[in-house]
């Protein structure tokens, strides 16, 4: 954590007086004399806390279909939108339009949330800096189409090679550069650079009458210099190709409750959904979530410790700041099987009168912030994924996965299989394939028996949605036994 | 129209600065939109949120290569820049001979089609009629607590109207506008083992007349959150699926997924070569209509400017036809259909869900889903459900934490029938219905 954003000089020389600049918001006017009138605006009802938040985005995918790099596509979101806050009452507005006539009129719109008290003046805004957890040392806005297309080649024409069962293959590099800036009436000032990187490849096999697809993607906050050494590449072409082939032998797994083994890595998906959301404290706030009265208790056993952290380098869920203008932390949720803390935006950190844990986040300018995950995942346990194993007489071991879903009250939730092997006599014994698996929350984290010493961070691209905004976020998980869940199978 | 000439007059501009700067062809579209949402909770508006957005999108070809294009930043000086850009990066890419646009006389509206899909009381609307509204539905839930142990509950209203024109350099034009109303709520209770159930109802519509009012809606989310009290699995094994009408939709994703024409190029469709034959029981039937006036999917062109028209998916069992845009079609060297559903139509049997249920000894009806996917590619399912198991159409049980599991065509093969009860809001217009020994997982 050696480098800091610096993008944002401390003053600016406007002939009349100096001020703090607006970094890079600065080419669409942005100054903080126009911030000032506009939390002023915010505030003008008697808003208690105010935010504006500025975003412009550009984005590229490239993608290689049938042989050639034939399809592209480019998108730019540029706006701001304005919340005015009272208590737990929040008013939103946002514009495209980054005239201050456009942007005042957000402003009062949000201002409607309050109902006429005394305005209040924002204090002067001074730039904050926090570590940059993403240096990116090739932006995506300098790099070209045909350095992307040639990346995407390569992957395509290894992929072919390593098994003449591939008969289809697909390519793709998605890629983005997101700048925002976020001001506050308390004076903070904060901007951040977001570079996010995804390559993609799908395959589809055949074999005799079967036929089978699958694919995989990895992704960072990186920029160009995430495929330098051919690393990633070489990942990209090898599981897409190998996860595709092993389904080809695969089956689908028996039906009904049985102990689920979960691989390290991509399995933290069973902590973002029976554990992570229902931590989330606006749902806690509002009481309808299974976990809001249980801080302090025992959820799970000794072995359990489980953490959410913005605070990972390089890492897709990490954030240098969050959608609020506060740094983000590692928040443990989870601590030898207490519950310690929950994930909290400003509003619901006043409402439980904690800090915040830097996790305020929005998909966009489009909506206000809410209390998200970051990268969740398990620390370490005793055994090792051998004796984890082992110890199962009949049951499943899940590899890899594609989505999941909570019910945050009830605390049922779901995850599905992509890939897996049938346990028998504490041996991998057959293959498996595409199963929804179910449990209920609380019981699930339970019934964790035993954790593994293997933790592995997943470098998939998962995005979280939650009323309907999409966040990217990242999990991990050692290997882990769940007694009992239920498994979807046909077979 | 009025609301459509600016936006005309940008994407006409569009088309035109992409041409300029070298493309053969390009289709320009420009929307814009306003819409207003509130939530209410504890007798007091939680969060109120207005948005106003606009958007230019363009489809290029340039010397036969082909890409697309999104921004929000709609000063003129950066579309052009932008667009200009989008040129130059495309001819970097290969060509793809596959990608035209259709000759001008297929494109074309469809014709002595009505939609009505706006509504000129959207843009009448103020601030206080709306929160009005979304108390009195507050009120309406809270108004019931007598029903069962509230834990809280929030109220939402929204309503919106978004307007588009679409310019092709083939010289067609389209435009499209509507206006929505909408309203729900959440309810959770509680539950004696410390589960919280929640559930909700919610519906909007093109005209404010038509939807079914707040007391319905209180009354629905109050019903279906007293139906998860007590939830749980029931023994594994094959029951009878009830599919409630508001859940068909992800079982028709199944069928749907693998007709379009991406799948089937791209070798992930179980369907590929099934055109004709048989791939589900002789009694079903699946329409596609974009014209129902009113209908959340209704249109008069779709993506490649092509007039919509009803169309015939599934009858007698057999798959009549796949979903094919223009591209996928040159590809596989057929005719192209439409690249997506509109709305989807099955059509009702003569009796309700109710006394279907009744002749079951034994039925799981699914009123929702909880996580799970499809395989286009083989056709396998497997779902997270949550429902109730009948016994002589008796509520037994609440069901949850259960999966169903299955094969495509082993799933259709076993319809039995459609009730009578269409919905009427959504882009799946259908009744409950029934298909028979579904495998289940759960204790």
């Amino acid at each position: 954590m050696q480098s800091i954003i610096t993008d944002i000089p401390l003053l600016v020389d406007r002939g009349s007086a100096l001020e703090p600049g607006c970094g890079y918001f600065e080419r669409f006017d942005i100054h903080a004399g126009v911030l000032r009138q506009v939390l002023a605006a915010a505030l003008s009802r008697g808003g208690q806390d105010a935010d504006l938040f500025f975003e412009h985005a550009t984005s590229t995918m490239v993608a290689l279909t049938d042989g050639a790099v034939n399809r592209a596509s480019t998108g730019v979101e540029l706006g701001m939108g304005v919340r005015v806050v009272v208590g737990d009452q929040v008013g939103y507005a946002y514009t495209e339009e980054l005239t201050l006539e456009a942007m005042l009129s957000a402003a009062r719109t949000a201002a409607e949330i309050a109902s006429g008290g005394q305005p209040r003046q924002p204090v002067a805004l001074t730039p904050r800096r926090y570590a940059d957890l993403y240096p990116s040392q090739r932006r995506w806005d300098a790099v070209g189409v045909q350095e992307r297309a040639a990346l995407v080649r390569i992957w395509e024409s290894e992929a072919f090679a390593r098994d003449a069962r591939i008969k289809k293959v697909q390519a793709y590099l998605m890629d983005s550069e997101r700048v925002i800036l976020v001001a506050r009436p308390d004076g903070r000032l904060v901007q951040d650079h977001l570079p996010m990187t995804m390559g993609f490849v799908s395959c589809t096999a055949e074999q005799g009458d079967r036929k089978e697809s699958a694919g995989y993607n990895v992704a960072a906050r990186r920029g160009m210099e995430q495929y330098d050494d051919g690393d990633v590449g070489g990942r990209l072409v090898d599981q897409a190709v190998e996860r595709t082939l092993f389904l080809l032998d695969a089956g689908s797994p028996p039906a009904g409750e049985m102990p689920v083994v979960l691989a390290p890595g991509a399995s933290g998906i069973l902590l973002h959904e029976a554990v992570g959301h229902g931590l989330e404290a606006d749902f806690c706030r509002k009481g309808v979530s299974i976990y809001g009265g249980k801080l302090g208790q025992r959820v799970a056993n000794e072995q359990v410790t489980i953490v959410d952290d913005g605070t990972m380098p390089g890492a897709r869920g990490s954030i240098n700041t969050d959608d609020e203008g506060n740094a983000p932390k590692r928040t443990v949720l989870v601590e030898k099987g207490i519950l310690q803390g929950f994930i909290h935006d400003e509003i619901s950190a006043r409402h439980f009168g904690v800090e915040p844990t830097g996790s305020g986040r929005r998909e966009s300018f489009r909506q206000p912030p809410m209390p998200r995950m970051r990268v969740t995942y398990m620390e370490n346990g005793p055994y090792s994924p051998e004796e984890i194993i082992a110890s199962v007489d009949r049951g499943i071991y899940c590899e890899t996965f594609a989505n999941g879903q909570v019910q945050i009250g009830a605390g049922d939730f779901a995850f599905y299989m992509r890939h897996g092997w049938l346990i028998e006599g504490g041996k991998l014994t057959r293959p498996l394939k595409d199963a929804n698996i179910i449990g209920n929350g609380p019981q699930a984290l339970e019934r964790v028996t035993m954790v593994g010493n293997d933790l592995k961070l997943d470098e998939g691209g998962w995005t979280c949605g939650k009323e309907g905004q999409g966040v990217p976020v990242g999990q991990g998980l050692p290997t882990a036994l769940v007694s009992s869940l239920v498994v979807g199978g046909a077979g | 129209m009025m609301r459509h000439d600016d936006l005309r007059d940008i994407a006409r501009l569009a088309v035109a600065q992409a041409k300029a700067a070298g493309a053969q062809e390009a289709v320009a579209s420009a929307s814009r939109g306003v819409s207003v949402e509130l939530s209410q909770r504890e007798g007091q508006l939680e969060q109120a949120t207005e948005s106003r957005s606009s958007s230019v999108g363009i489809r290029l070809l340039v010397d036969e290569r082909y890409s697309s294009h999104g921004t929000s930043d709609l000063r003129p000086q950066a579309v052009e820049v932008f667009i200009q850009r989008a040129v130059a990066a495309t001819r970097l890419l290969e060509p793809d001979p596959h990608r035209a646009l259709p000759d001008a006389d297929r494109c074309g509206l469809a014709e002595g089609v009505e939609l009505d899909a706006y509504s000129e009381a959207q843009e009448q609307l103020e601030s206080a009629q709306r929160r009005v509204e979304v108390a009195q539905l507050e009120e309406a839930l809270v108004a019931r607590k007598d029903r069962g142990p509230l834990r809280s509950t929030t109220a939402y209203t929204g309503d919106s109207r978004s307007v588009a024109v679409v310019v092709f350099s083939n010289g067609f034009e389209g435009q499209s506008e509507s206006t929505s109303f909408g309203y729900g709520a959440t309810l959770t209770l509680e539950d004696v083992d410390g589960k919280l159930p929640e559930a909700s109802s919610g519906y909007s519509t093109n005209h404010a007349e038509d939807l079914p009012g707040l007391a319905f809606v209180a009354d629905e989310a109050w019903e279906r959150a007293l139906r998860r009290m007590g939830a749980g699995p029931v023994p594994s094994g094959r029951y009878p699926m009830l599919l409630e009408n508001r859940a068909v939709g992800k079982i028709l994703g199944v069928l749907l997924a693998p007709m379009s024409g991406a799948a089937l190029h791209y070798g992930r469709s179980c369907l590929d070569g099934k055109l004709g034959q048989k791939v589900a029981a002789s009694n079903f039937e699946l329409l596609d209509d974009p014209h129902i006036p009113r209908g959340a999917g209704s249109r008069r062109f779709d993506a490649d400017g092509f007039p919509s028209r009803k169309r015939v998916l599934v009858q007698g069992g057999e798959l009549r036809c796949f979903l094919l845009n223009q591209y996928y079609a040159r590809k596989l060297d057929v005719e192209p259909t439409t690249g997506g559903t509109s709305n989807l139509i099955i059509p009702p049997g003569p009796r309700g869900p109710e006394a279907i249920a009744a002749d079951l000894p034994k039925a799981i009806r699914v009123e929702s889903f909880l996580g799970g996917n499809a395989n286009s590619t083989t056709g396998d399912f497997s779902f997270g459900i949550r429902g109730t198991l009948l016994e002589h159409g008796a509520p037994a049980r609440s069901v949850s934490e259960m999966n169903i599991a299955g094969n495509l065509f082993e799933l259709y093969e076993r319809y039995l029938e459609a009730g009578n009860d269409v919905r009427r809001y959504g882009t799946s217009r259908v009744p409950s219905v029934l298909f028979d020994d579904i495998q289940f997982s759960g204790m």
